[in-house]
């Protein structure tokens, strides 16, 4: 299911241009992130990936099937989209029916919906809780439902829009593992991320914007050694990217075990 | 975004420079007084020599008319034609339909009727038009309005637009879900509880944040309000709107000697 | 002199079985500028609620121990006087703006018209908020129309404004991107080196290591630890009950297991960073010049 967008142009209603000209592709199973600050299109962007919004001039094909032709119920079938705030979400009684919720408007039958409910509920670690309502539970764990309800639905491509925004270390270790499990299993996944560690340490590709333009697209470690593109677009570099330089790496370093790879070549040279 | 808060038109005129008190005791009296004085061209007359006037002295022409051919000339025409059809009382009969009888009784009274209702809108059009939102509670707040009903009447008028943006995140999130926002009847009925839903709950979760907020400024402070808007009331307009109780007060007495 | 005084707090909200805070002593003098660090669910807003006066008198619940704060005792006074002197401040900025003004200037002076201000203090008091957090050039915008970093700012404003002696902060960065959380993280620094006494909850680590005078790790309501950025956030605990810690220190751990990290102590900030491993041998020399200086390699 591979992504292609040519020359997208969007501009809202009340008469804002927030994609001037975005041309790129995600083959299928890649995993990317997308980084800006607040007003650089990014969310405007993936919301074309599933018919959200549609292009004003330009074209998106998901897998060949152009987001102008399919209506965005349809499109749910080969697209899944978590939103940030769990809260604009969930209605179920109960986690076991809101998770059930996707997969079922998807038109899977009682046991597939069964399956993939439990599948998605184990890979979030809610398989104890399918009983209990959402709003019980805390909003860390109101996170967990809504990937889950998401991740039930099997679609080939899953966006994520700002995962870690307000969550604390351990739900953010959770889901690093689920977008690795997702990884394992060929999916694509498309996060929209302020956290420049999150995405440093889960993500082979990131795009950065600003303005409507993407300013920057490659391979995290290519990205991150472009300093001053990036500083336009007032991201920071990541922690370790940051030590490195500073120690005067040879390479760009984007995690832990680069940086201590990188610390040990500097010892034996 | 933009920023047109309900009706409120800012614009400099007599009628927007009056105290928010004097508007309400205004628009008040022209209802009372067409409902209840008991010459028959009462309502009439206020429409044609109160209302319309007054709307050219605020300066709210444009707007005024654009509501009053969108919203209140629709209603009271349904409202005279629902009265003229089903009004009770003998008398000449000056059209029929469908088995249905207008009279000239009924016809009259609808007519009556429709426009106490033209009037009763109208009045309260202008008010609103021509005074801030924050200002009339400020006013009526300090003339002894709880203070929380104040907030609340204000706060809505700011908050539910608000949650307009916040249910167009909702209807997006479901759909991309797979929820069918599109096809027959009967799903759109059944899309209702995951729309509505987490408008509500959501609505619920936030709504404990907000009273602490408000709360951490004081709100259930038990100590004298002050304003930081200084609103004058002239002893002219006092004077003004003792006069209007006085007319509303005759036209009730009449209306009682009269039955 | 200790501004903040909890002494056995254990705190139980209504119709719950299992306290949020159990047997919490904690004490901060004034003027200084306190860090609290915590999974999701530990009990720190439940502390900050305590710190300003909503735990009990908002909430009710089951509240044993005593807390003074500002010279006020929790059963003493009542959350009108208590919101006078402490300062609260959360994540959301939408619901933390009233929605009964229509203009900065107005929602900033809305705290004031309720404790009865008279209107010259007001002009004076808000002019003054909005110079300390920049945004005097938004007087006569609508809170509606501003940006996260933008109406958080306006958030903190308006309780400054109050003139509150403790500022409690709960995660006001969580939903901002780099540039409001930049922005925020200015005030809050202004406000701390002006001498007020601030209790900031974050998940931000590296910027409390740089910026705060104290950290108070919190897990299961109970206080793990407590002590400078540098005890707390270099300890080996926080890391193993799953806190977030700086990578710096965590790199430097693996190192450490390594041998290349020399130092005792880890470090929190870049700063520390660069200089500890600026000083392991073979470091290219490029880097000793960043730092202008430090001991003589052998």
């Amino acid at each position: 299911m591979n992504i292609e967008i040519k020359d997208l142009h969007f501009t809202y209603p009340a008469g804002v241009e927030a994609l001037r000209g975005i041309s790129l592709n995600v083959p299928a199973g890649e995993q990317v992130a997308i980084v800006g600050q607040n007003g650089a299109g990014k969310t405007t962007l993936v919301k074309h990936l599933n018919g959200l919004l549609l292009p004003t001039r330009g074209q998106v094909l998901i897998g060949g099937w152009a987001t102008t032709k399919h209506s965005v119920a349809k499109l749910a079938k080969q697209v899944g989209y978590v939103f940030q705030n769990p809260d604009e979400q969930l209605f179920s009684k109960n986690v076991g029916m809101e998770v059930a919720f996707g997969p079922r408007n998807l038109g899977f039958n009682s046991e597939q919906v069964q399956s993939l409910v439990n599948d998605a509920l184990a890979m979030t670690e809610l398989s104890g809780k399918t009983e209990t309502n959402p709003y019980d539970l805390s909003p860390t764990w109101r996170k967990m439902v809504a990937l889950a309800s998401v991740i039930a639905m099997d679609t080939p491509i899953v966006i994520f829009d700002e995962p870690t925004t307000g969550q604390d270390a351990m739900n953010i270790t959770r889901i690093a593992h689920v977008i690795r499990a997702l990884r394992e299993r060929g999916k694509t996944v498309i996060t929209i991320t302020h956290d420049i560690d999150f995405c440093a340490e889960n993500f082979e590709r990131v795009i950065a914007m600003a303005q409507g333009k993407v300013l920057l697209d490659g391979k995290t470690n290519e990205v991150l050694q472009q300093d001053e593109i990036l500083a336009t677009t007032y991201v920071d570099p990541p922690q370790l990217t940051r030590l490195g330089k500073k120690l005067g790496f040879k390479n760009t370093v984007r995690n832990q075990e680069e940086f201590l790879a990188e610390l040990k070549n500097n010892y034996t040279s | 975004m933009h920023e047109r808060l309900s009706f409120f038109v800012k614009r400099d005129s007599p009628i927007h420079r009056l105290n928010p008190m004097t508007k309400v005791v205004l628009a008040l009296s022209l209802v009372l007084i067409a409902f209840s004085s008991p010459w028959y061209w009462t309502p009439q007359a206020i429409f044609l020599l109160a209302i319309i006037p007054l709307t050219f002295i605020a300066r709210v022409v444009k707007e005024y008319w654009s509501f009053f051919l969108k919203v209140i000339l629709p209603t009271v025409s349904f409202l005279f034609v629902m009265q003229a059809l089903f009004l009770p009382g003998e008398s000449r009969i000056i059209f029929e339909i469908f088995g249905l009888e207008v009279t000239e009784l009924s016809a009259q009274l609808a007519f009556r009727n429709a426009t106490r209702i033209a009037v009763m809108v109208s009045s309260f059009t202008i008010l609103l038009l021509t005074t801030h939102p924050s200002e009339l509670m400020s006013d009526l707040t300090r003339r002894g309005l709880p203070g929380q009903f104040a907030y609340v009447i204000i706060a809505s008028l700011q908050i539910i637009p608000q949650m307009q943006a916040k249910a167009q995140t909702i209807i997006s999130a479901q759909r991309s879900r797979g929820l069918d926002t599109q096809s027959s009847f009967f799903r759109r009925v059944g899309a209702i509880v995951p729309l509505v839903g987490p408008l509500v709950f959501g609505s619920l979760v936030e709504v404990e944040e907000r009273a602490i907020a408000i709360e951490a400024r004081g709100f259930t402070s038990t100590r004298a309000k002050t304003s930081f808007h200084e609103i004058p009331d002239p002893s002219s307009e006092r004077v003004i709107r003792w006069l209007l109780i006085f007319l509303v007060i005759i036209s009730l007495a009449l209306k009682l000697w009269l039955s | 002199m200790a501004i903040v005084n909890l002494q056995n707090i254990t705190y139980k909200y209504p119709l719950t079985d299992v306290p949020v805070l159990k047997n919490i002593n904690l004490q901060i003098e004034e003027g200084q500028f306190a860090a609290v660090v915590g999974p999701n669910g530990a009990g720190k807003s439940t502390l900050c609620y305590t710190l300003a006066g909503f735990v009990p008198h908002f909430f009710k619940g089951e509240l044993t121990g005593s807390v003074e704060v500002a010279g006020m005792e929790s059963s003493q006074s009542t959350l009108d006087e208590w919101v006078l002197n402490v300062g609260l401040a959360f994540q959301n900025p939408f619901n933390q703006i009233s929605g009964a003004k229509y203009t900065v200037f107005e929602e900033l002076a809305f705290g004031l018209e309720n404790i009865g201000v008279p209107r010259d203090e007001m002009k004076a008091r808000v002019t003054n908020a909005m110079d300390l957090t920049g945004i005097s050039d938004l007087a006569n915008r609508s809170p509606y129309s501003l940006s996260g970093g933008q109406q958080q700012r306006v958030a903190l404003a308006s309780i400054l404004v109050m003139q509150p002696k403790v500022l409690v902060l709960d995660e006001p960065t969580s939903q901002m991107d780099p540039i409001g959380t930049r922005e925020v993280f200015g005030v809050i620094r202004k406000m701390a080196e002006q001498g007020m006494t601030v209790i900031l909850v974050e998940h931000k680590v590296e910027w409390i290591a740089q910026f705060a005078d104290r950290v108070i790790a919190l897990r299961d309501g109970h206080i793990l630890l407590d002590g400078t950025p540098s005890e707390v956030l270099t300890s080996p605990i926080l890391e193993e009950s799953g806190f977030g810690i700086s990578r710096y220190t965590s790199v430097a751990r693996k190192a450490q297991g390594l041998g290349l990290w020399k130092r005792d102590r880890l470090p929190v900030t870049l700063d520390e960073a660069v200089e500890g491993f600026s000083l392991s041998p073979s470091v290219p020399s490029s880097s000793q010049s960043l730092k202008g200086g430090g001991e003589q390699l052998s």
